[in-house]
């Protein structure tokens, strides 16, 4: 039995006078990886920051676990189970990669879980267990992916929504990430993963939105999505 | 000659923890909230007319009640965040600046209405403490060590607890603290209320040895100007050490120049640190 764990409801938003998304509408399905891509500037952070409530919506309704959260504030709604590793991490830079981490695991739901998750998080990122005493801004690019990654998953979350997971990273290391995704995946949790990356994004997910001037352009089983002419034209350049 | 120069220099380094110990609840709400606090001079006052009361009416003696004082001006500094400061928070410079500056106002007009700007003072004293060839008063000695004891309290508060690692991450980046829980507006009423608290308790030190008026925090307010730009405005560890330099320098201009220049050469520093330096002699951080 499939169950809806977060739904955007014909969502519009922007900034200021500019309207940059015009009713867009998306599920996440639980335990399943959901990926939202589509070009630069189309509004794919925006939709993030309106679902976390860091942006209020000009209209739509955002529905997490059946309740409506869209008048929540952002903390709040971290306390529900929402989570995301922001576009650029957002790092605590001035703070240690242990407090990093800890603060990750802030909210009343996660605190319970700390022990357990600092374990996880160490098992899928030895690197970070080493540099625990560094200033998190010190760190190097790809360190500071898998800490805002870590921090994310510290969270306890129901769901993890993912800004750029592979962005500026060597293929390397965005293998590993997108390993650790599909990893998790296994583990159940529910992913919205938004990526540059569309090759991989795709044929790691179960559900693809496209997003085009802030709208939902095209939606489908990530399989099916890969395979039309379009999106291998535009995305995929074949 | 240089027994007296000594002597200036000890009885400014030991003024300058106190100076500090203000300076540092500048530095801290800058910091955490960027906003600059112009009622800070008149909470100072305030610190000092507590003591004088519980000093005076309760004969309390001032370092105990530097203890009521404390939660007094926590909550006194809660109450200042949610009516003046909470509404602007995000809005530009220019609101915080006249929201913290009408709060001065109101709380020097009423300390004016209520004590006058008469001179007061506390009558209390821990003798003289000789070393050598130093004779310091047991008060200066007793404010340095209490500041000392305050400032180790507030990094430990906020390196080692819960809030106070929320209130680091909150100034460091404010939107990702919010997605990790952190409550927002409390964390930044306790920043206020903790630097509310500092500069009460500096002012209550004060007390201890200088006569003082309900006007009194406005020089003082402006030397924590000076110090937080010594030390880098939003470091409060900065602050502490930016105030050991202006406590030396006011022991150390006297001797060659009179009293009155002290502000002169303290401002044209002000100013040659803004010009040259502009984070800070020992840098900001964010
Ligand atoms: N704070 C802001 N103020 C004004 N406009 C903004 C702001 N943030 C983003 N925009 C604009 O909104 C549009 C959508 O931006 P958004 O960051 O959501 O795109 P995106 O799909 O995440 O792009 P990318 O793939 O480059 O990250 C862009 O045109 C951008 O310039
Ligand atoms: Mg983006």
């Amino acid at each position: 039995m499939m169950s809806t764990v977060l739904e955007v409801q014909d969502v519009a938003s922007g900034y200021g006078e500019v309207q940059i998304l015009w009713g867009v509408s998306l599920r996440l399905e639980e335990g399943k990886l959901t990926t939202l891509v589509g070009s630069n500037g189309v509004g794919k952070t925006t939709l993030l920051r309106t679902v976390t409530g860091l942006l209020r919506p000009w209209k739509g309704k955002v529905l997490f676990q059946g309740k409506d959260i869209t008048r929540l504030p952002p903390h709040e709604r971290a306390n529900a189970g929402i989570a995301l590793v922001p576009e650029g991490r957002q790092l605590f830079t001035d703070m240690t990669v242990a407090e990093n981490l800890e603060m990750g695991a802030f909210s009343r739901r996660a605190i319970a879980h700390r022990r357990k998750n600092l374990e996880r998080v160490f098992d899928l990122f030895p690197r970070l267990k080493e540099r625990q005493q560094q200033k998190a801004g010190t760190l190097s690019g790809g360190e500071q992916q898998m800490l805002a990654v870590a921090r994310g998953l510290m969270a306890e979350p129901e769901v993890l929504m993912i800004d750029e997971l592979s962005l500026g990273l060597s293929p390397v290391l965005s293998l590993s990430l997108f390993e650790t995704m599909r990893q998790l995946r296994a583990e159940g949790l529910t992913i919205l993963l938004v990526e540059q990356n569309v090759h991989m994004a795709l044929a790691i997910s179960d559900y693809a939105y496209v997003l085009s001037e802030g709208r939902i352009w095209m939606e489908g089983p990530a399989r099916e999505v890969a395979a039309r002419e379009e999106i291998r034209q535009a995305y995929l350049g074949m | 000659m240089l027994a007296q120069i000594l002597a200036s220099l000890v009885d400014g380094i030991l003024l300058g923890f106190v100076y500090g110990l203000a300076a540092m609840g500048l530095s801290l709400i800058w910091g955490v909230m960027r906003v600059i606090n112009l009622s800070h001079g008149a909470i100072m006052a305030l610190g000092m007319f507590g003591i004088y009361l519980t000093f005076t009416h309760l004969g309390l003696n001032p370092y105990l009640a530097l203890l009521l004082l404390a939660p007094a001006s926590l909550l006194f500094g809660f109450l200042v965040y949610g009516v003046a400061v909470h509404r602007i928070i995000n809005a530009p410079y220019l609101s915080s600046l006249l929201a913290t500056f009408a709060v001065n106002m109101m709380v020097i007009g009423i300390g004016t209405a209520v004590f006058t700007t008469s001179l007061y003072n506390v009558d209390f004293s821990l003798g003289t403490v000789r070393a050598g060839v130093l004779a310091l008063p047991g008060t200066r000695l007793a404010a340095a060590a209490a500041a000392v004891l305050i400032t180790a309290g507030l990094y430990l508060f906020l390196y080692r607890t819960r809030p106070g690692k929320a209130i680091r991450a909150v100034a460091n980046n404010r939107a990702a603290a919010a997605l990790m829980g952190i409550p927002p507006a409390q964390t930044l009423a306790l920043s206020f209320g903790i630097g509310t608290l500092l500069a009460a308790l500096a002012g209550g030190l004060i007390t201890t040895f200088f006569p003082f008026t309900i006007l009194s925090g406005s020089g003082y307010q402006s030397k924590s100007f000076v110090i937080c730009v010594l030390g880098g405005l939003g470091n409060p560890l900065g602050a502490l050490l930016g105030g050991l330099i202006l406590g030396a320098m006011e022991g150390l201009i006297p001797i060659v120049l009179p009293v009155s220049w002290v502000p002169v050469v303290e401002f044209t520093l002000f100013v040659l640190i803004l010009l040259i330096r502009p984070s800070g002699l020992l840098g900001a951080r964010t």
